[in-house]
């Protein structure tokens, strides 16, 4: 089992508006959760923030009770994964993009596996682009399933994505959620996901809502 | 040095020189390309500013202190420093300070080596060869630190979400940045690489040219001219991995980057 706790995070604008106002996270695995909220009320920034990668102020961050001071963000990074919005890609192909992380530092003991990638490929269907492919050619919607195979192959104990099913269609959307939701169980990990469409947040776990700054669990319906 | 053919220009030789600007100067106004007036400022800033530095040079040469000396380099440094930012496309918070830092390392080391090494100056400050030699190393680290920083800038700057891509795997600050500092380095050193490549059979290096008409034998400026070569290749090398690095380190923040985006709540 994974617990990991963030928080408390606050954060404001230069121009001095509040946009995370003492939000604590802590979640137990295995368990997928739904962030929501509309647009602009700080969803992103709070996955940001999380990650490290923003000017919020985050007091603790651990995994099962080991802390990570800010020194050691590229290790808390590797660990507790941000899928980034509009899923970007190296310029390079599908294989440098799925394989750059297993050469940093932080990335020990892990290995590339490129049977496993091709099968996730497989599973987001993909599986008609070969591994020499340019990302530069692929679509939105395939760039959003390529991170979302870089992200489960990479299967961190927190993997975090922010709008991972934007651009894709209805079916192959539900079959990406269904993805993370296995990863969430066979992994025993934490997935927090910022999605909008109800149905997700339906399924999910857990479920939270951003207003004025802070975490909600929304009312059942 | 055998000065018996050494030719004295005198202020009248000056002026017929004058007559060469004079051409250019026709040429612009025939054409109509608007640059007579840029043309005759320029010459005008030149002769001046050449010639107080030969009456500043007069001055330390005959005062010969290193304290002078080193006054006179420290000047140059800071005005070298400053040069490399304003020519700079892309400033970030704390350029000023990386600039100087870098000119400040790689002159120190290639011009050091040179000076106290390879020539062996005595005294070891003697500003007949310490100011031109240092002089060389400023201007030519000057365009290796530009041509580097523009370079890893534009790189941060197109590259960015590349770049926070592999912090969010895991990258340190160094790893994220190192194609980009690559880049730039490479970009840095290329010119001199070229002029390597060339000189002698394009070029004559100015300062090979100077000497021979100095009087000095061809071989004599020959060796120089290597010496300065490898020289500003040594400089141009510390100074684009310098500034490349701690560039890097200004521009990839712990917090990513400095060029921020703005953040889509």
């Amino acid at each position: 089992m994974t617990v990991f706790e963030c928080g408390p995070i606050d954060y404001s604008t230069d121009k001095g508006d509040r946009v995370l106002n003492n939000i604590q996270l802590k979640l137990s695995s295995p368990c997928l959760a739904v962030i929501s909220g509309p647009s602009g009320c700080g969803k992103t920034t709070l996955l940001r923030a999380v990650a490290g990668l923003n000017r919020a102020q985050v007091k603790t961050r651990k995994i099962d009770g080991q802390v990570f001071p800010p020194g050691t963000l590229p290790l808390w990074r590797s660990r507790v994964t941000l899928m980034l919005q509009d899923a970007p890609c190296i310029q390079g192909t599908v294989l440098q993009n799925l394989s750059f992380p297993y050469g940093f530092k932080a990335a020990q003991p892990r290995i590339f596996q490129e049977k496993r990638a091709a099968k996730l490929l497989q599973a987001v269907n993909l599986g008609h682009i070969t591994m020499d492919t340019n990302t530069s050619t692929l679509s939105g919607g395939e760039r959003h399933r390529l991170a979302l195979v870089r992200g489960l192959l990479w299967a961190p104990p927190v993997l975090m994505a922010d709008e991972p099913l934007s651009g894709l269609e209805p079916e192959l959307a539900d079959s990406c959620f269904e993805l993370l939701m296995d990863y969430s169980r066979k992994a025993d990990a934490v997935v927090i996901c910022v999605l909008h469409e109800e149905k997700f947040s339906e399924k999910a776990d857990k479920r939270f809502k951003i207003e004025h700054g802070t975490l909600h669990i929304p009312d059942t319906v | 040095m055998n000065t018996a053919h050494y030719i004295s220009l005198t202020p009248f030789d000056l002026l017929l020189a004058v007559g060469l600007i004079v051409i250019a100067a026709a040429i612009s106004t025939a054409l109509k390309l608007g640059l007579t007036r840029s043309l005759g400022l320029a010459a005008l800033r030149c002769m001046l500013q050449l010639g107080a530095m030969g009456l500043i040079l007069k001055k330390i040469f005959q005062i010969n202190t290193p304290l002078l000396v080193m006054a006179w380099l420290l000047i140059m440094l800071l005005f070298a420093g400053r040069e490399a930012v304003r020519r700079s496309k892309t400033k970030y918070s704390g350029i000023n300070l990386d600039a100087l830092v870098t000119m400040t390392v790689s002159s120190l080391v290639a011009g050091g080596l040179v000076t106290q090494m390879v020539l062996r100056v005595h005294p070891w400050y003697d500003p007949q060869y310490v100011i031109p030699i240092f002089g060389m190393v400023f201007g030519n680290s000057l365009n290796g630190i530009c041509l580097c920083l523009d370079r890893l800038t534009e790189y941060v700057k197109s590259r960015g979400m590349e770049i926070e891509l592999m912090l969010t795997f895991g990258a340190t600050r160094a790893e994220a940045v190192r194609e980009g500092a690559r880049q730039a380095v490479r970009t840095g050193m290329i010119p001199i690489i070229n002029n390597m490549t060339v000189a002698g059979i394009v070029s004559l290096p100015g300062m090979m040219t100077g000497q021979i008409v100095a009087g000095a034998s061809p071989m004599q400026a020959v060796a120089y001219q290597i010496v300065i070569m490898f020289m500003i290749a040594a400089a141009n090398a510390l100074g684009s991995m310098s500034i490349a690095t701690l560039a890097g380190r200004r521009l990839v923040t712990d917090f990513g980057l400095q060029f921020q985006r703005h953040e889509k709540p």
